[in-house]
């Protein structure tokens, strides 16, 4: 048989793929649900981190079931709010209600578009408050999770993340642990523009918004604080507020006259 | 035959290991050589798909079209690939492992040594044999992805397999976790391997 010929080339090829096709098409169905748990875990293992709630590396050792558990023994109450910062929807405790990191790309284009948005606040016992953030890194998304005290300012923790960022350098937002611990006590300040810097030489100010951009990963660092600061400003209507009306309450419950607090 | 058989096996692994004599799959050796327990899954990884891309191809060898060949086996490569893939995210302990190694599994598909072989040997020879040289490859290849990956981790995180395994008062050298070190650590690999098999040292 001639193996040369433009029919034959045209035909085995065209089998060729469509077996391909077919095997990743039924191992990818096959496979889908267990994926889907590891991620379901992984992005829990990740909100969870940033809490507090475990050490990450604890976190990390713990298997899916234990960490699902985990999880429903922690969370208080989650929900979704629109940009105008009034709550437009139950994203409700259960384990099937957990919303994978996809989720967060329709949202950042509906930020960016002004439209309608459903962003998630997970609120975790003892007050403290875990929202995403979601941006464009260099090579893919960057994301994370920001936890804030109850006082909706502070940060409590962070842990970020990436799809595809250079390792040894982009990917140190996520692989080193000295990079999330710096956002620990920095503060987000409302109404500021940018509301939080993340850039070059930025501690050096003594901001309490501030923290050093990576060296060697300019893009990474960039992106994350757009996505920092786009997705604080889509929650600022919320909780910022909080913020304000938590430092009119502290305001008050002042008893010495003397006591400033800025 | 059966001498043969004994080549097919050896060769890769010690006169033609595809790193240290060939110089293929550097890129890789250089990324995912940090952490022990990377290298092996990594190693494993190259294991499977060099073995079964050989063995798929060498089926095929007398049916593909001369013409279309490499993209023929490209396809098959990338199906193996994205199948080691999919299968490394479903394993709960896996997992993690896959989400460390990122980009590097998917380029296996990019890896010298799996196109390499199929083109020089697989198409040439039958499946069995085939199979045996994508498996010697890929050994040989892990093997030095091992070695590299044991002093990596050793003396840059004083573990291995993430137990500590130097004491505490260990202060972890930075410089061998950085990819210029895995580089001088192949080029001594290769300086040892040569100094051993005189056959390999040019006049």
């Amino acid at each position: 048989m001639n193996t040369n010929n433009n029919v034959y080339t045209v035909i085995y090829t065209s089998i060729v793929v469509v077996i391909v096709a077919a095997v990743l098409a039924f191992v990818a169905a096959k496979l889908g649900p267990a994926q889907d748990a590891n991620a379901k875990a992984e992005t829990l293992r990740q909100m969870m981190s940033a809490a507090g709630i475990k050490p990450t590396e604890e976190l990390y050792a713990t298997g899916n079931a234990d960490i699902l558990q985990l999880y429903a023994d922690n969370i208080e109450e989650a929900y979704t709010i629109g940009l105008d910062g009034e709550k437009n929807g139950e994203l409700g405790t259960a384990k099937d209600n957990i919303q994978l990191v996809d989720k967060l790309k329709p949202q950042n284009k509906a930020i960016k578009a002004g439209g309608e948005a459903t962003l998630p606040v997970y609120i975790f016992k003892g007050g403290k408050v875990v929202i995403p953030v979601y941006g464009a890194g260099l090579w893919g998304p960057v994301w994370g999770y920001i936890a804030l005290e109850p006082d909706c300012r502070t940060i409590a923790g962070a842990y970020f993340d990436h799809e595809g960022e250079t390792p040894g350098l982009g990917a140190k937002i996520k692989d080193e642990p000295w990079f999330r611990e710096k956002f620990v006590g920095k503060t987000v300040e409302w109404g500021d523009t940018p509301a939080f810097r993340l850039e070059k030489n930025a501690e050096a100010t003594g901001a309490a918004n501030a923290v050093d951009a990576i060296s060697g990963a300019t893009m990474t660092s960039k992106g994350l604080n757009e996505a920092l600061n786009v997705w604080f400003k889509a929650y600022e209507k919320s909780l910022g507020i909080g913020a304000f009306f938590h430092m009119l309450e502290e305001h008050a419950s002042e008893t010495t006259p003397n006591a400033e607090e800025e | 035959m059966a001498q043969k058989l004994k080549e097919t096996i050896l060769n890769p692994i010690l006169k033609g290991n595809p790193i240290t004599v060939l110089v293929l799959g550097i890129c890789s050796a250089l990324a995912v050589t940090v952490q022990l327990k990377g290298a092996l899954v990594m190693a494993l990884s190259v294991i499977v798909v060099t073995g079964l891309s050989s063995f798929v191809c060498s089926l095929l060898r007398n049916t593909i079209p001369n013409r279309v060949r490499i993209i023929v086996q490209l396809v098959v490569v990338a199906m193996m690939v994205i199948l080691v893939d999919q299968i490394l995210k479903a394993g709960e302990g896996t997992y993690a492992i896959d989400k460390q190694l990122s980009v590097y599994i998917g380029l296996i598909i990019t890896n010298c040594i799996v196109m390499g072989r199929i083109e020089a040997f697989a198409l040439g020879n039958k499946p069995i044999p085939s199979l045996l040289d994508g498996i010697a490859n890929g050994v040989g290849y892990g093997l030095i992805l091992v070695i590299v990956a044991f002093f990596r981790e050793l003396f840059g995180s004083g573990t291995l397999l993430g137990f500590q395994v130097l004491p505490a008062a260990y202060v972890p050298n930075n410089l061998v976790i950085l990819p210029p070190f895995a580089l001088i650590l192949i080029g001594c690999i290769i300086w040892v391997h040569r100094a051993i098999d005189k056959d390999l040292q040019e006049n």
